[in-house]
């Protein structure tokens, strides 16, 4: 597995090498000592698994999640973070306090593994995940987990379990990259969900309208009505 | 006394009681012995005597009476409920003490015959007697009820003065207190850090992991045990601030260059303990920390005008971040530190006025 680490300090970065000696399946194909030139690094080499100092220069490892078009898994490592290790709770990311317990390590690198073979293989375009930060809190959202996303201006907010997260990225830029036997686009506005689909019905204005599980009912466009239809061979 | 106070101020309180209970009595016993030999010439002897007598039991009514309010606590009565009980015990040790008067030679002192003179004779023999020992007594019970007020107003003032030395040593606790927790915010970030540091260099270069144990273990200590209001020297400060510098630097490495300008007339002058240190690891946390490349520390100090002027300068990055934005506290507790210590006559500020610098200016008054 392809992995990278990213930390502003040069003995942190040669401490954690030294650990994953003992994980020969991790290969560590870079290093990076700032976001810059961690976001550029991340592009090329596209690793599969981040280990993320927090607090960098120039910008924080949620920074750097933030810019990434394709978020690889994540390890966090911090020395003293309490916030960043807060906004966290919510999610089942995992994150390392530094300096780091070799026993962590392992116990951190086998979720990863198992999260890895969890994952169904899919054509490389199709995005799995998505790093969602709003405010104080951030999220990795699995897409599958997402009933609706909702174009608002240059922002997507996202219908994901009891939260309204909301995206800096547009709706027409995110749908190419979205796995098309899951989503489909209902109106200029709405991109569905077809796995949240509980009832569709036939409105007096003559559009069909799906009612998603617990979520609103979303109208479908005349123009993609007939496609929505084959999809759901109806 | 049911009060924790300490023993000397219970034996100065005793012996002001007893100075009171004497020259009371004394003033008493004197003014009726002289009232009695120079207006009723009377035989001086046994009016002393009788006096002397009297007026000792009469103190002994009072001793006890101290005793017996101590006991019951009635200093904290309300005014209302203390006033009518005072009327009650002072009648209660007055009405003996007056029947007694009436039979000694002092009963002369009040001449029945004057008060009953409206009176028909037989009926002023009659009530003669029992006129005299009600004027007696109210006499008598007149003097505990004085007694006693004075008796609770002493009280009374010594309660709100220890009560404004209380607040006053309060304030002074709390001060300690505030000072105590400002000084104690040692920087979780560096020390973990810093523990993480020495964990590499055991494997990349196990003298230099020594070394930085031993820094390290320096720098707590400065931290943890010097007193809360402690002066240093500017020296021993830097010493310490050295220390905490060179394991930055294993942790920056070539990112963190540093330079120092303190004259040896400057390095003897007397600082708060920890703050040339607090202003150092601010400008790491918002300066070098925060700068991809790194950059230039300099410590600098200068005396003008009796007062000692300490510069530390930092490279800023061009935009406050998130976490520098929040966190000022660093320089907010030092601030509060040197107001507790030096009052108005010491100060520090952040200077921005330079492109892409900051910094912390600390002035204080040379000790006499």
């Amino acid at each position: 597995m392809k992995a990278m680490i990213i930390d502003d300090e040069p003995p942190a970065r040669r401490e954690l090498r030294r650990l994953l000696t003992g994980f020969p399946w991790v290969e560590i194909v870079g290093e990076a000592g700032n976001v810059d030139q961690a976001a550029g690094m991340v592009e090329t080499l596209s690793p599969e698994l981040l280990f993320l100092d927090i607090q960098m220069p120039g910008g924080s490892g949620f920074d750097l999640l933030g810019r990434l078009e394709d978020v690889p898994q994540v390890i966090f490592t911090t020395a003293y973070d309490e916030h960043a290790v807060r906004a966290f709770k919510v999610d089942a990311l995992d994150y390392l306090l530094k300096p780091i317990e070799p026993a962590r390590l392992a116990e951190a690198l086998g979720r990863v593994k198992s999260a890895e073979a969890a994952r169904t293989p899919r054509p490389d375009a199709v995005l799995e995940q998505i790093f969602v930060r709003d405010g104080s809190r951030c999220w990795f959202v699995p897409l599958r987990e997402v009933r609706l996303l909702t174009s608002e201006g240059n922002y997507i907010r996202l219908s994901w379990g009891k939260s309204q997260p909301l995206l800096g990225r547009a709706l027409a830029a995110l749908e190419q990259r979205l796995d098309p036997t899951r989503f489909f686009r209902a109106n200029r506005r709405q991109i569905i969900n077809l796995d949240f689909i509980e009832a569709v019905e036939l409105g007096v204005n003559g559009r069909l309208h799906a009612q998603l599980r617990d979520g609103p009912e979303v109208e479908i466009s005349r123009r993609q009505a007939r496609l929505f239809k084959t999809k759901l061979s109806i | 006394m049911n009060d924790p106070e300490p023993a000397i101020t219970q034996q100065k309180s005793q012996l002001a009681y007893w100075i009171f209970q004497l020259t009371g009595w004394g003033v008493i016993t004197l003014g009726r012995f002289f009232g009695g030999i120079t207006v009723l010439h009377l035989d001086w002897p046994r009016l002393l005597l009788e006096l002397l007598l009297v007026n000792s039991v009469g103190l002994v009514f009072s001793h006890w009476l101290r005793d017996f309010v101590r006991r019951n606590r009635w200093r904290a009565l309300p005014i209302r409920k203390l006033s009518w009980r005072i009327l009650v015990v002072s009648f209660v040790c007055g009405a003996p003490l007056g029947i007694v008067t009436q039979f000694t030679y002092l009963s002369v002192l009040v001449d029945p015959e004057l008060l009953l003179r409206d009176y028909a004779p037989a009926l002023q023999f009659q009530l003669a007697l029992p006129a005299a020992i009600a004027l007696e007594i109210a006499n008598w019970t007149a003097v505990f009820i004085v007694w006693l007020v004075l008796y609770f107003t002493a009280i009374a003032v010594r309660e709100h003065r220890s009560a404004q030395f209380k607040q006053s040593e309060l304030a002074r606790a709390l001060q300690l207190a505030e000072l105590r927790l400002l000084k104690s915010q040692l920087n979780p970030h560096f020390l973990f850090n810093a523990l993480n540091t020495v964990r590499s260099l055991i494997a990349d270069n196990p003298a230099r992991a020594q070394d930085a144990v031993t820094r390290l273990a320096k720098t707590l200590r400065y931290t943890l045990t010097s007193p809360q209001d402690e002066l240093v020297t500017l020296s021993q400060e830097l010493e310490i601030v050295a220390d905490y510098l060179e394991l930055e630097s294993m942790r920056f490495e070539d990112r963190l260059r540093i330079e120092q300008d303190v004259p040896d007339y400057a390095a003897g002058v007397q600082i708060p303990v920890m703050l040339l240190q607090t202003l150092v690891e601010n400008a790491i946390k918002h300066g070098i920390a925060e700068l991809p490349s790194g950059g230039l520390l300099r410590i600098s100090a200068v005396v003008r005008n009796v007062t000692l002027i300490v510069e530390v300068e930092n490279p800023r990055p061009p935009a406050p971040t998130r976490t520098s934005a929040r966190e000022g506290v660093g320089l907010h507790n030092a601030r509060d530190r040197l107001r507790l210590l030096f009052g108005e006559r010491a100060s520090l500020e952040l200077d921005l006025s330079k492109p892409a610098v900051a910094t912390a200016r600390l002035r204080i008054p040379l000790q006499q």
